[in-house]
């Protein structure tokens, strides 16, 4: 068994989240747009989507590792845009490039495909932030990975959902 | 308002996933294109000319176990090229109207993301992940045999290009940088690299290009948001606008390449300048991927810019509905643009 990078990470609870804007969202969006508009998509909506990817290296959640919050991500609706900068937990996390394909992955699942995403490391949390950040916007370079199977195995088992997170506490040294 | 306009005349759907890259026959009369579907589809031009309408006669498929991501024609236009992920390269012959593969080219280690015939025809250029650049001889009974494999590059190499001489082969990539590699009669040496702190690109180069006309300057396009334009150190600094094409062709020697970056085209794109095309007009078609489709030229006599400046003159925003990845002017009708993207279409631009 191979050497765990961060052998005692910090576990946070899972926050209970609530929609605070959603009725002043719901009150501008109609009067100015029309009630047959959608609801702009927000910040709380894209972490919704990505709060329970699980960890690829221990058994908890990003959320539960504060590698993803809500405050780390930016949404402009209109244009299509959506940013998310993610802190693994340790700064030389050899597992960041596999996080960021993880969230890039859920987020173009997730997503209608005219929101443009871009995926980086929050400023200062990682050893080779620079290269890591190249490569996840690197289209060429994700569509590859994408189809080497162990590696999109791995994506996979990140996002097959919560369940280990909750039971995996109890496992975990 | 522009002063050119890129009229959509067409789309032309039928791939599975995203469309990597399309190519026009020398003869203007095809285009093939290459997909995330592992397919490539020949388009031909329904007859009676002067139709616009383009339809698929010939689907290539059952070859390559990935993504194809590049496809090249022969300059005869009897043969096409194709690189995969797969790690493979595979050539294709049009008999009696059934396209055949008659070769697979094996020897990258990974992931091969692009293909180019020289002019004669003799020689194929392949370039991939592994950070190699290929070349390859045709040799009789439709053999391909490796005979230079250059290992230049640093990282990923995105795109291969030959002069139109044949004289001199152009690589690029996720290095940032460019590199010219001449033939000194026994090997293919790196004559020159583009780039390197504050002479060049600061991202991937993802794709370059010559200037048909004066076949004296380079132009390429980045994940910088910029493109750049090099020539020969010996041309003229500052071509005046009335100068003749052939101007910038002063001093250049493909077998001796001397090029440094004269002009930087910026603020026209907001995400990744992912193709370029320069066209015998003068003008450059870049596509990116804020799903937009450019015309750069610089000022001729047709347009009164003072100093030669170089200009956006038409743009497509919303070209389509996802990164453009690919921009190509058509041999034969210099106004007709093919464009391929990610939400699948290919389509067909007239410029007006």
């Amino acid at each position: 068994m191979d050497e765990l990078i961060n052998p005692n990470p910090v576990v946070h609870e899972r926050r209970a989240t609530q929609r605070h804007n959603k009725p002043v969202h719901k009150q501008t969006s109609g009067s100015s747009l029309g009630s047959g508009d959608r609801e702009p998509i927000d910040a709380l909506e894209i972490f919704e989507h990505i709060r329970d990817i699980n960890d690829p290296e221990h058994p908890y959640t990003l959320e539960q590792l504060n590698v993803v919050s809500e405050d780390m991500i930016d949404v402009d609706d209109a244009r299509g845009r959506v940013s998310v900068q993610f802190t693994p937990t340790v700064a030389h996390c050899s597992m960041a490039t596999l996080i960021g394909l993880s969230l890039r992955v859920k987020l173009w699942r997730s997503l209608p495909p005219r929101f443009k995403v871009d995926i980086k490391l929050s400023p200062g949390s990682h050893s080779s932030e620079a290269a890591v950040n190249k490569q996840l916007s690197d289209k060429e370079r994700v569509a590859a990975a994408l189809e080497n199977p162990n590696l999109l195995a791995m994506v996979n088992k990140c996002l097959a959902g919560p369940a280990g997170a909750g039971a995996g506490a109890s496992v975990a040294p | 308002m522009d002063p050119f306009t890129l009229e959509p005349i067409g789309a032309l759907s039928g791939h599975d996933d995203r469309v990597w890259n399309v190519a026009w026959s020398p003869q203007g009369d095809m285009l093939a294109s290459c997909s995330g579907d592992k397919t490539v589809r020949i388009w031909s031009r329904r007859q009676p000319r002067p139709s616009e309408q383009w339809y698929c006669s010939a689907i290539l498929d059952q070859c390559h176990t990935r993504t194809i991501r590049s496809v090249a024609w022969s300059p005869t236009g009897r043969a096409l090229a194709t690189a995969s992920f797969d790690a493979t390269v595979a050539v294709w012959e049009l008999s009696s109207g059934v396209w055949e593969q008659v070769a697979e080219l094996e020897g990258h280690e990974n992931e091969v993301k692009c293909v180019a015939w020289n002019p004669d025809g003799r020689l194929i250029a392949t370039c991939g992940r592994d950070r190699s650049v290929w070349i390859w001889e045709s040799m009789p009974g439709r053999e391909f045999e490796c005979v230079d494999v250059k290992q230049g590059h640093s990282q990923d190499v995105k795109a291969v290009t030959w002069h139109p001489s044949g004289e001199l082969l152009v690589s690029a990539g996720y290095d940032d940088t460019i590199k010219l590699w001449t033939y000194d009669g026994d090997e293919w040496g790196c004559a020159q690299t583009l780039g390197g702190t504050g002479t060049g690109h600061e991202s991937t180069v993802w794709d370059v290009c010559w200037d048909p006309v004066s076949r004296a300057r380079l132009a390429s396009c980045s994940d910088d948001l910029t493109l750049r334009l090099w020539e020969s150190r010996a041309a003229p600094t500052s071509t005046p606008a009335s100068a003749p094409a052939g101007a910038a062709a002063a001093g250049f020697v493909p077998s001796r390449p001397d090029l440094r970056c004269a002009v930087t085209l910026s603020g026209h794109h907001r995400r990744t300048v992912f193709s370029l095309d320069w066209a015998p007009t003068g003008l450059i078609a870049t596509g990116d991927g804020d799903d937009s489709i450019l015309a750069e030229e610089e000022a001729s006599g047709l347009l009164t810019q003072p100093g030669g400046q170089w200009g956006c003159w038409a743009r497509v925003a919303k070209a389509h509905g996802a990164d453009v990845n690919c921009v190509r002017w058509n041999p034969a009708e210099p106004r007709l643009l093919a464009s391929c993207s990610d939400d699948g279409l290919i389509r067909l631009w007239w410029l007006r």
